[in-house]
């Protein structure tokens, strides 16, 4: 914002570290998914500001801040005080986009969203990188508990996207969505493209990616990815696992997951959070809701605390691989 | 109401009156309940929206008007009462205060909208979204002043203090917040429990433009509203010094948070306040 609000002459001038993702020598410069797509609905709907925490370029909403910064607003490193000012703006007519990592957002502010965006309905769009345990900064920026606690708060809706290639229809999809949304998206390394065939993601909505029926692998966020990698991996071996997306993990797509559920042999469940009160659980209580019994797995963070590291590193580590995925299934076919 | 033509005192004082009557029979009711505090803030209430506050009562969504937000979320008697005799809603709501499935709940709730702008009452949130609000009529262009009222015992949260540098930072001029001063909160004497004091000169390092008043003379908080929308740089605070169970001289001074309120004291209060100028 300019004027009376914010000087962005001044913000301009400050050297922004964009830390949160380090582009390697020579490698093509990759998009901001994200970014673009906020840009993309601000350009087009002057009634959305984004505000962040301190945290402008690792939450992409640099693009916004350099291209309209009369929709930008730098809040500070105060993410209660910055969810309150959602609550206030969107009270005055405005649609804020409120930004900062996963953990900070969602553990620091929970009780300022409960009482100023989840109970009174604003209209206001919680926006977390560096889900679960994806991040080099260890347990304090370590978010592997949000997905539990956004989804226990009545109102709110809860999407992760696979991949950064669904970000665009995150954007609409939280838009049209007239009241609080909770993004929970991670920062893409290379160029993502999304399959052609891939129905677009929709809140209430799972998508089925692979067909299956020895086994049904329900994913969210990163996990998706080690979801298709292990189908592929199982469809080897002669075992066909299905693989659901369940980017939108509250409401969940309650009779699309049923009926998978019901053609399949074994359960399984994969998110880059704790297995308590995630998506496994959430997939847990439509299985004893309708009264359905199957071998049930959660892959996920097993009720512990992880470190800082790379992906790759930590992924392996806890658990949160194909691998574990695949012997997981393997395992509970042969026993 | 529009702003205008000054009330004059003697109405003012007449009204605080009959709000101050409305808390102790909406309190004595249930033998206990914020009725200190309600009397304290019978006066901040009644300059509020018998002066200061430009509302329509026959259109209580009027995107123009000035917005309050009680951050004190349980100061209600005081609060519905005033709302009630501003004829924004029906006198006979006050009978129902804090019975069962009653819009009146003992914390001002979402229920009210619009009259309550916002669900405070979990302390420190109430001035965040006053700043949302501030800043939105300034990116809108509207003249709305947005009107916040904290407790004293509510400095000792955090996130106020984020949002005192915020409203600074964005020079949110046409934010008001009134801070009824009482040193009362649950524990006993706020300045006992942490170091609030010196409030104006905190807020004023803070960035905001303070003055210290006499929370129950209606021509120091008439003028206090006066410089707060003089100002064209900070927003402004308003510490407005008042007297827990105001009105009442065997109640005046005493520091409850919920209080005890007999039968017998409440025809007592009732009586003397009924009967003395």
């Amino acid at each position: 914002m300019t004027g009376s609000c914010n000087d962005t002459s001044k913000a301009n001038a400050l050297h922004l570290d964009d830390f949160s993702v380090k582009q390697k020598a020579g490698q093509q410069s990759v998009p901001k998914y994200y970014g673009e797509a906020l840009l993309a609905a601000a350009i087009a709907n002057k009634s959305i500001l984004a505000l962040t925490a301190d945290l402008t370029a690792p939450t992409e909403t640099d693009l916004v801040r350099d291209q309209l910064p009369d929709q930008f607003i730098m809040a500070g490193i105060a993410e209660a005080n910055m969810v309150g000012v959602g609550a206030g703006l969107a009270r005055a007519g405005f649609i804020p986009f409120v930004h900062s990592f996963s953990v900070f957002l969602s553990r620091r502010s929970f009780d300022q969203i409960a009482m100023q965006v989840a109970y009174p309905k604003t209209n206001v769009k919680l926006v977390g990188f560096m889900p679960g345990i994806d991040s080099l900064l260890g347990v304090s920026h370590q978010a592997i508990d949000d997905i539990a606690l956004m989804r226990a708060l009545p109102n709110m809706t809860v999407l992760e996207p696979a991949s950064p290639a669904d970000y665009e229809d995150a954007v609409v999809a939280a838009l049209a969505h007239d009241g609080p949304v909770y993004l929970r998206l991670y920062r893409a390394t290379k160029q993502e493209l999304r399959p052609d065939n891939d129905p677009p993601l929709k809140i209430g909505i799972a998508r089925n990616l692979h067909e299956g029926t020895d086994a049904a692998i329900f994913a969210t966020g990163l996990m998706v990815e080690q979801a298709l990698l292990a189908a592929k991996n199982l469809k080897q071996q002669g075992i066909n696992a299905a693989v659901i997306d369940c980017a939108s993990i509250k409401p969940l797509d309650i009779n699309g997951i049923l009926k998978v559920i019901k053609h399949s042999k074994i359960i399984l469940t994969a998110e880059n959070h704790t297995v308590l009160g995630g998506l496994g659980s959430a997939i847990a209580e439509v299985m004893a809701g309708s009264n359905i019994a199957r071998p049930f797995f959660r892959i996920g963070v097993q009720d512990c605390f992880a470190e800082g590291g790379s992906r790759d590193f930590l992924f392996k580590k806890y658990g949160l691989t194909a691998d574990a995925i695949t012997a997981k299934i393997k395992q509970a076919i042969t026993s | 109401m529009k702003a205008g033509n000054r009330t004059n005192i003697s109405q003012l004082q007449a009204m605080a009156k009959t709000i101050r009557m409305d808390v102790i029979r909406m309190v004595a009711r249930h033998g206990q309940g914020y009725i200190q505090q309600g009397l304290g803030a019978a006066d901040l209430f009644t300059q509020l929206y018998f002066q200061e506050l430009r509302f329509d009562s026959d259109n209580p969504n009027w995107q123009d008007r000035d917005r309050f937000i009680l951050s004190t979320a349980h100061n209600t008697a005081v609060f519905y009462s005033t709302l009630a005799r501003a004829g924004l809603i029906d006198l006979e709501m006050l009978e129902d205060y804090c019975l069962d499935g009653s819009a009146l709940e003992i914390n001002a709730s979402e229920r009210l909208t619009p009259l309550v702008e916002c669900t405070c009452g979990s302390l420190g949130q109430g001035l965040s979204v006053a700043a949302g609000l501030a800043m939105g009529a300034k990116l809108q262009k509207r003249n709305s002043n947005i009107y916040l009222m904290l407790g004293d015992g509510e400095l000792e949260e955090g996130q106020v203090w984020e949002a005192a540098m915020f409203a600074a930072t964005h020079k949110l001029s046409n934010l008001i917040m009134i801070i009824d001063l009482n040193y009362m909160q649950v524990e006993g004497d706020a300045r006992d429990v942490a170091a609030i004091d010196p409030v104006d000169s905190k807020l004023e390092n803070f960035g905001w433009q303070t003055m210290v008043i006499d929370g129950h003379d209606f021509d120091a908080i008439f003028a206090g509203f006066e410089a707060a929308k003089a100002e064209t740089e900070r927003p402004s605070c308003i510490i407005a010094q008042t007297i827990p169970g105001k009105g009442v001289p065997f109640l005046e001074g005493q520091k409850s948070h919920n209080m005890v309120l007999p039968s017998q004291v409440a025809v007592d209060a009732l009586d003397w306040l009924g009967n003395r100028p």
